[in-house]
């Protein structure tokens, strides 16, 4: 019984998972980047303009060429993303833990990926990835693999509770802490708890996860260790929630940056983005202010005026 | 005192949810708070205090139990049509955004200078509305929200006092954005600030007296938000010119209407009524600067203002086509807009996705050509004429969401001896609003004022103090430079008249155009004076 249930969780379960989670995030994303392009609502400095600064401290700006830097967008984003910049100026206390528990995130995803990277190594190359490897390369992915884990297991668990510490504790983030709240963090630190506890226990080299790996890659799902189990679980739920909730905020963020703060894309005669502006000047807005006039298109109601004296002067 | 008020809250029954009161304001070195004045019984009897005993909109409760249903039913109808492509393309994608994505941090409440300086009101967190916007939505138009109410935050009943208080909060907020320049995630307060007053503009035609009747409405009416007709703008410009002559001793001739300029200039018009002086000095500068320039009669052409800005995406459009209809009229190169943030921004940034095929005439803001007329030699400047203390205020809609950062700086560098213009604390992108933002400064209903000036404006004052700090004895003249037809709005009745910077520290306030025009060589008597009535 106990086997049956390892192998459905840790195989039929996690590739439903998987599946679950690429098309409710690719449905997520697809759905925001497919809303209207909205009007102009820039926020700076923006990244890409670079030292330069904002376009409109020109002159006729609309005769200079247009002035993008990838270098110093990219530049931002890792600073946004590897570092969490604004949790770090603005709100420190946060970031203690914020930080700590991102950084956990990113090393786990680099641990998925150094676990699968190994288990293709073991298919393709016959070889086992091991502390009593001869191979060096072996050795070294072995020791790095180990770490990665290891150390986002422990920032991840620590970052939650920490944040949970904070929840608990201070005044002015209970009123913004509802149950659900609590909840994503009680998972969080379930994944990162358990996962520690599977790897001291059961699988301190994750010769067992690259095992587990390589079952997957060849549709010969396995068995695995209690802990491991309820670990896989575990991950398989939040995998399968995270597209549904506010956490999957950092694809949103992507969107939040490129097509609000930093959307500068200036409106050029004939282009792509004037006659998308033209098809929305033909929806039909339904406010029902007495200023406005339900129904109307928009560019009807855009070019009315309510307020205009009547041409017999009353 | 600190208030703790919970978003659940906000429906209850209480006289007053957050009765504020000076004592729990944060303190401005050196200035004496006076209590609020006690509500008066007949406005008390009439109108809804009950968010925190002020009241910017004027609402009267519904009478019986089918007008509150009726109330609520509107304002879910509203709510929908914020989610909806057909009725909201022009801002779904951020309102949906921010909707779904905020984590809850409250990284962005400090930034907020309402908040901190009300002495951290729950109730002016940036986030606070945004909360209750979320809850509701949840409640009514999720699945999870539906069924798992309160376990997902949808706890909030709607009722009319959450209604009220609710569109009250909307005029708590000037839509600075200085909160949505901190959050980590990106999402901005302020534009769900925005989203709401629209909802309630556009759906149940609630909006502020000052921007909507007697602001966007006036100004569709008469072409202009002053209330000033084509004709009364001509006797203006006369009159502008008269002053000229007896300021520079020259008489020049303002060109109105000049088919094909170069420039449409377009002020604020509430420069011609309140600050004349600013309108003059353009012309003083680019008649020096041999431009080719104009202004226009035409109703609308003369009115850069755009109240739409702050609370209605219709009102925004219909002010932005018939100025940009105008400045065709003329045929125009471009449109160059005077000292007004919001209506630089209005016409310049938002309205390039409003104004499209020939309506999309090129159109700027005034710093970079003013600028320009430094670095071109085109006038001659002594910047010994301007020796005295000058601290700059960043006027939020130029600065932080326009970028406009250094050309105002560099033309006080070229016109300023050295160590004249000091930044103030925060100075650039963060700089925080003058208090006046998002209409504030032209809300003069009921005792929204009191609020304004000890809250709002509150921050500011405390920057100018500690710009000026080395330098407050009053026999040091000092200059507030607020390249903004609106700050200065609320330098007037807030820093001046409340805060009496101007007699107690002889501070005086005003344009970037002015101090140009007092450092020019040509011009022999000083243009800016402290004996004037500004
Ligand atoms: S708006 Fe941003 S900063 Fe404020 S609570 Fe939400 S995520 Fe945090
Ligand atoms: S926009 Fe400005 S005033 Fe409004 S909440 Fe944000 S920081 Fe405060």
């Amino acid at each position: 019984m106990g086997d049956t249930l390892s192998w459905l969780i840790a195989g039929p379960f996690m590739y439903l998972a998987v599946i679950v989670f690429v098309a409710a995030t690719l449905k997520k994303v697809i759905t925001i980047a497919s809303m209207p392009r909205h009007l102009r609502w820039d926020l700076y400095p923006i990244a890409h303009e670079g030292p330069a600064g904002s376009a409109f401290q020109k002159v006729e700006f609309w005769k200079q060429p247009r002035h993008i830097s990838l270098a110093h967008e990219l530049a931002e984003m890792a600073e946004e993303i590897l570092l969490l910049k604004r949790t770090f100026l603005y709100n420190r206390k946060m970031w203690n833990f914020s930080y700590p528990m991102h950084a956990g995130f990113y090393l786990i995803i680099g641990w998925i990926g150094l676990v699968k990277f190994g288990a293709i190594m073991e298919l393709i190359g016959g070889l086992k990835i091991s502390g009593a490897s001869t191979v060096f390369w072996a050795q070294a992915l072995n020791v790095v693999t180990v770490i990665a884990g290891a150390v986002g297991l422990v920032l991840g668990l620590y970052g939650c509770l920490g944040l949970l510490w904070m929840r608990y504790t201070d005044e002015d983030l209970k009123d913004y802490s509802s149950p659900i709240t609590f909840l994503n963090l009680y998972l969080l630190i379930a994944l990162f708890g358990i996962g520690l506890a599977a790897w001291l226990i059961e699988d301190p080299s994750f010769v067992l996860a690259r095992g587990y790996a390589v079952s997957l890659y060849t549709f010969k799902p396995i068995t695995l260790p209690p802990m491991m189990t309820l670990e896989v679980l575990l991950f398989g739920i939040f995998l399968i929630y995270l597209p549904f909730s506010r956490m999957l905020h950092f694809a949103a963020k992507y969107f939040f940056y490129h097509n609000i703060m930093w959307d500068d894309e200036p409106l050029v005669a004939g282009g792509s983005l004037e006659k998308m502006i033209g098809g929305y000047l033909h929806y039909k807005a339904q406010w029902a202010a007495p200023h406005l006039k339900s129904g109307d298109s928009w560019l009807e109601q855009a070019t009315a005026n309510p307020a205009k004296p009547k041409e017999d002067g009353k | 005192m600190k208030h703790k008020v919970s978003h659940k809250d906000i429906a209850k029954q209480a006289e007053i949810l957050c009765p504020l009161a000076v004592t729990d304001l944060d303190k401005v070195p050196g200035y004496e708070e006076k209590p609020f004045k006690p509500v008066k019984p007949d406005w008390k009897e009439k109108y809804d205090f009950s968010l925190d005993g002020f009241s910017a909109l004027a609402l009267t409760p519904p009478a019986t139990k089918e007008a509150e249903e009726e109330l609520v039913n509107k304002f879910l109808r509203g709510l929908e049509k914020l989610f909806s492509q057909e009725s909201n393309w022009t801002f779904m994608q951020p309102t949906s955004l921010s909707t779904d994505y905020c984590v809850r941090c409250n990284t962005c409440n400090e930034a907020c200078p309402i908040y901190v300086e009300s002495g951290r009101q729950d109730i002016y967190r940036p986030n606070y509305r945004s909360e209750l916007l979320r809850k509701i939505y949840q409640r009514y138009f999720t699945t999870e929200g539906r069924l798992l109410g309160g376990f997902v935050g949808a706890d909030v009943e709607l009722n009319w006092r959450t209604i009220y208080r609710l569109a009250e909060l909307t005029y708590r907020c000037t839509i600075c954005r200085r909160c949505a320049a901190t959050c980590p995630v990106g999402v901005d307060n302020a534009l769900m600030n925005r989203e709401l007053r629209k909802l309630f503009s556009q759906e149940l035609g609630i909006a502020a007296e000052g921007v909507h009747k007697s602001g966007s409405m006036r100004h569709l009416q008469t072409g202009s938000s002053t209330g000033m007709t084509p004709a009364a703008f001509l006797d203006t410009i006369e009159f502008i010119e008269d002053d000229i002559e007896e300021r520079i001793g020259r008489r020049i001739k303002i060109p109105i209407d000049k088919k094909g300029a170069d420039i449409l200039l377009i002020h604020n018009a509430g420069e011609y009524v309140s600050w004349p002086e600013n309108p003059a000095a353009f012309a003083i500068l680019l008649d020096a600067a041999g431009i080719d320039w104009t202004l226009s009669s035409e109703s609308m052409g003369y009115e850069g203002v755009n109240y739409g800005t702050w609370y209605d995406d219709f009102q925004f459009a219909r002010v932005a086509v018939a100025q940009v209809q105008a400045a065709k009229k003329l045929g125009v190169r471009r449109i160059v807009v005077g000292e007004c943030g919001h209506a630089t921004k209005a016409i310049v940034e938002i309205a390039d996705r409003v104004c499209v095929g020939d309506l999309a005439i090129p159109r700027e803001g005034c710093l970079p050509l003013l600028e320009q007329i430094v670095t071109s030699g085109a006038i001659k400047f002594d910047p010994s004429k301007n020796n005295f203390p000058i601290t700059l205020h960043d006027p939020c809609n130029m600065v932080r969401l326009m970028g406009i950062v250094s050309p105002q700086r560099n033309v006080l560098k070229a016109i300023t001896p050295p160590g004249c213009f000091r930044e103030m604390p925060n100075a650039g992108v963060m700089n925080y609003c003058c208090g006046g933002g998002s209409g504030f400064a032209v809300m003069n209903s009921l005792n929204f004022p009191e609020w304004r000036n000890n809250v709002a404006s509150r921050m500011k004052a405390n920057q100018v103090l500690e710009a000026f700090k080395d330098c407050l004895d009053p026999s040091i003249p000092k200059y507030y430079c607020a390249p903004c037809s609106n700050c200065k709005g609320a330098a007037r009745d807030s820093l001046m008249e409340h805060y009496g910077f101007r007699d107690k520290y002889n501070i005086i306030y005003g344009g970037l155009v002015e101090l140009m025009v007092n450092a020019m060589v040509d011009v022999e008597k000083p243009f800016i004076s402290w004996e004037d009535e500004f």
